[in-house]
């Protein structure tokens, strides 16, 4: 058996990078690591999410490792949080995984920081095929003309409801409903079903953007914020006056239940999030939910964009075409779309679309759901937020909590975030 | 943490030990073979040498250098001078971490260590199942340090759990103290109160070590329990007193896996448990901002180094060395 000392040293290398990073990689094989030698070749692949997804994704690399024998998939995955700041600490010492699932707001971030491997070049090569995304998916990943993401599903916000609460309240939300029209809800709800309308949407940043959107403004530019602290008080000084009234939930139970939802705990009738949550909140709370339209300023406009899940890979992989193979399978395999299901949003290829028929009632909602956004023609592009925006969302969040928490009064809280927003989107 | 090597203490007694009858006698061979055993000393010593310059003594001065950074791990630092300490200053969520730890500490200690001695004096006594009770009560020291007590915690003071329901059926309905930022923190507190143990070891050591001739004296001379304790039993125990004040108060400085899980990550609700390391930790490893942890991990140095040194200047006034009186 051959082993050549360029090989030994890089496997130990990789071996050790990885054993530093606690990941524990082992080296697979002889002669594993150069990919030229045509032997197995071991790539990483890192996402977040819970034991339901793992389950999924275990499937799909099974299922990929047997159509493409010579590659192994290696599979480590956190929750949300955690998994960034495993990710930001292996990407510094310049070990992140060949592959990693990604979202808008970690583009320019990581583009900036050089981490994130232009496919483009995998594309023209054959090992990736761009073609056959739904509509408004086709350009998702790309940031200032690199390819830096392959969208794997779609989701767009919309305001999950308790249907029995609602039917109780006696109100039927209807595309193109205004935001008078949900105020006049969320009274209803309070009065006929006794309990908040709302479990407090103040801190949701992407719900904040679509409200923006529909002013003609928005919550990120290219560069920084889109918005100013005069747009800002007046928005949270009628949620703070909504949180006294009862028609937003009490905050401090909304926060004793974490990670639970308030929605799915019962505290609350309605909640803005993304559309494929449904599935989690009906698995979560005990009774039927539905997805409602994100209400509007002029009975049109509803500022919404699809978002969406991706994968990228790392610049520094050195299996450069197998990391675009493993995400052309991802992305287009049929099979793959029937396990994955809506898991990660509506899958992002017609391929995928097609293969998988919703049988569940939740699952056939978010189909609809999407069918309807999409077919009122009101759908906009999302801007790739600047290098710093998950900083500021988590910013927006926690500091809407703590002024609901009675922490400290709004224009205060709007001035701190102002402060931390321009610190982490300087940087 | 930083047990001396027993090596080098070996080595020192045996230098000791060689050197003084070899006065007088022939010196060479026994100094070559000191030579010797040393070289073997720190070749056994090496490990541990290179783990504290590697581990400790590289990160400790890479990170004095950060202090003064900009550093966001990925681009190379950019020297700032005190930029992150004059920032640091005037962030309102720094200050808020020192009070919250200023808090938990002033707060905690005292208790923590009121308890131990306590539990101590009762079982320094020697009753039936003594041994049962020590382990007993040592025993949540040793889980304690776990992340797994923190969650059991969670579950226990959230709302609608056992502390709650107990709390709504005596008539008291405030909800749970997980989710309310003006008792959150009570939580934790308790969490280190309960585990006494540490502590509480020390003390009966303490407490076996006062002369039983000295009660047996003041008895004699009609001093009472009270009068025993507080004029025999505390000076006597006074040095274990100060070991154990020492070492909580660093101790506490250095909260952070509790006040981590308790809250799910984000040292809430409403900063209520931000605590020193969990902010600088926050900015090292989520904001990316190395540099002004370092800076951060700095300043905490400083003040519990500050804090170390008053209370040895104070130790002069209430603890009583037997070497002392003599």
């Amino acid at each position: 058996m051959r082993m050549s000392r360029h090989v030994e040293r890089r496997t130990f290398l990789k071996a050790a990078g990885a054993s530093l990073a606690g990941a524990g990689l082992t080296a697979a094989g002889c002669g594993a690591g150069s990919g030229s030698s045509g032997g197995p070749v071991t790539i990483r692949y890192a996402w977040w999410g819970a034991d339901d997804r793992a389950k999924k994704i275990n499937r799909t690399v099974a299922l990929f490792e047997k159509k493409h024998p010579k590659i192994k998939v290696k599979t480590d995955f956190q929750q949300y949080g955690d998994f960034w700041k495993k990710f930001n600490t292996q990407a510094a010492g310049g070990n992140p995984p060949d592959v990693f699932q990604n979202a808008i707001g970690f583009l320019r971030k990581y583009d900036a920081k050089r981490v994130l491997l232009d496919l483009d070049a995998q594309a023209k090569k054959g090992n990736l095929d761009l073609g056959d995304f739904r509509a408004g998916l086709e350009k998702f990943g790309v940031v200032d003309g690199r390819l830096l993401g392959v969208p794997v599903g779609s989701n767009s916000m919309g305001l999950i409801i308790d249907e029995r609460v609602f039917e109780k309240a006696g109100v039927t939300p209807a595309p193109g409903w205004t935001w008078d029209d949900w105020d006049d809800a969320l009274v209803k709800i309070h009065d006929k079903a006794g309990v908040a309308g709302d479990s407090g949407p103040f801190g949701i940043m992407y719900l904040y953007d679509l409200i923006l959107r529909q002013n003609g403004k928005a919550f990120f530019t290219e560069k920084g914020l889109g918005f100013t602290e005069s747009d800002l008080v007046p928005y949270w000084t009628e949620s703070m006056k909504r949180v006294r009234t009862g028609l937003y939930a009490d905050q401090k139970k909304v926060e004793q239940i974490k990670p639970k939802s308030a929605l799915a705990a019962g505290l609350a009738g309605g909640e803005f999030t993304w559309d494929n949550f449904t599935a989690r909140y009906s698995a979560e709370g005990k009774s039927s939910y539905a997805i409602a339209p994100i209400p509007t300023a002029d009975g049109k406009k509803t500022g919404q964009y699809l978002g969406s899940l991706m994968l990228s890979g790392s610049a520094r992989t050195k299996h450069p075409a197998e990391v675009a193979t493993f995400i052309d399978f991802m992305v287009h395999d049929p099979e793959v779309g029937r396990i994955m299901g809506y898991d990660r949003g509506v899958l992002s290829t017609n391929e995928q679309y097609e293969a998988f028929d919703p049988t569940d009632p939740v699952s056939k909602k978010i189909a609809a759901y999407e069918k309807q956004i999409a077919a009122a023609g009101t759908l906009e592009t999302i801007t790739p937020h600047p290098a710093g925006a998950d900083v500021v969302e988590a910013a927006f969040l926690r500091i809407a909590a703590d002024m609901a928490l009675g922490k400290a009064p709004v224009e205060e809280s709007a001035r701190q975030f102002f402060t931390e927003a321009k610190t982490a989107l300087g940087s | 943490m930083g047990t001396p090597p027993v090596t080098q203490l070996e080595e020192s007694v045996r230098q000791v030990a060689d050197k003084a009858p070899a006065a007088g006698t022939t010196p060479s061979p026994v100094r070559r073979r000191g030579r010797k055993d040393g070289l073997i000393g720190y070749l056994f010593m090496s490990p541990w040498i290179a783990g504290f310059l590697l581990l400790t003594a590289g990160p400790m001065v890479a990170s004095l250098y950060f202090a003064f950074t900009d550093y966001n791990l990925f681009d190379s630092p950019k020297w700032i001078g005190l930029g992150n300490f004059s920032e640091m200053f005037a962030d309102p969520r720094w200050r808020t971490s020192v009070e919250v730890t200023a808090k938990y500490v002033l707060i905690g200690t005292p208790l923590k260590l009121l308890l131990a001695l306590g539990v101590a004096l009762l079982l320094a006594q020697s009753r039936r199942g003594q041994a049962f009770y020590r382990a007993a009560f040592y025993a949540p020291s040793l889980v304690g340090a776990s992340v797994s007590v923190a969650i059991v915690w969670r579950a226990l003071f959230s709302d609608d759990a056992v502390v709650d329901r107990a709390q709504t059926f005596l008539g008291m309905d405030v909800g749970g103290w997980i989710g309310d930022p003006a008792w959150v923190l009570y939580c934790l507190v308790a969490l280190t109160v309960w585990q006494f143990g540490a502590p509480m070891v020390i003390f009966l050591a303490g407490l076996k070590q006062v002369p039983k001739e000295l009660y047996e004296a003041a008895q004699v001379d009609g001093a009472g329990p009270w009068r025993r304790f507080w004029h025999i039993t505390l000076p006597m125990i006074s040095p274990v007193m100060f070991f154990n004040v020492l070492l909580e108060t660093i101790h506490s400085f250095q909260i952070f896996g509790s006040a981590y899980i308790m809250s799910n990550g984000s040292c809430g609700p409403a900063d209520a448990t931000l605590v020193y390391t969990c902010y600088l930790y926050q900015q090292g490893f989520e904001n990316s901002r190395m540099g002004f942890a370092s800076a951060m991990a700095w300043m905490l140095l400083i003040a519990v180094g500050l804090v170390t040194a008053v209370l040895f200047w104070s130790q002069r006034r209430w603890v009583h060395y037997e070497e002392a009186s003599r």
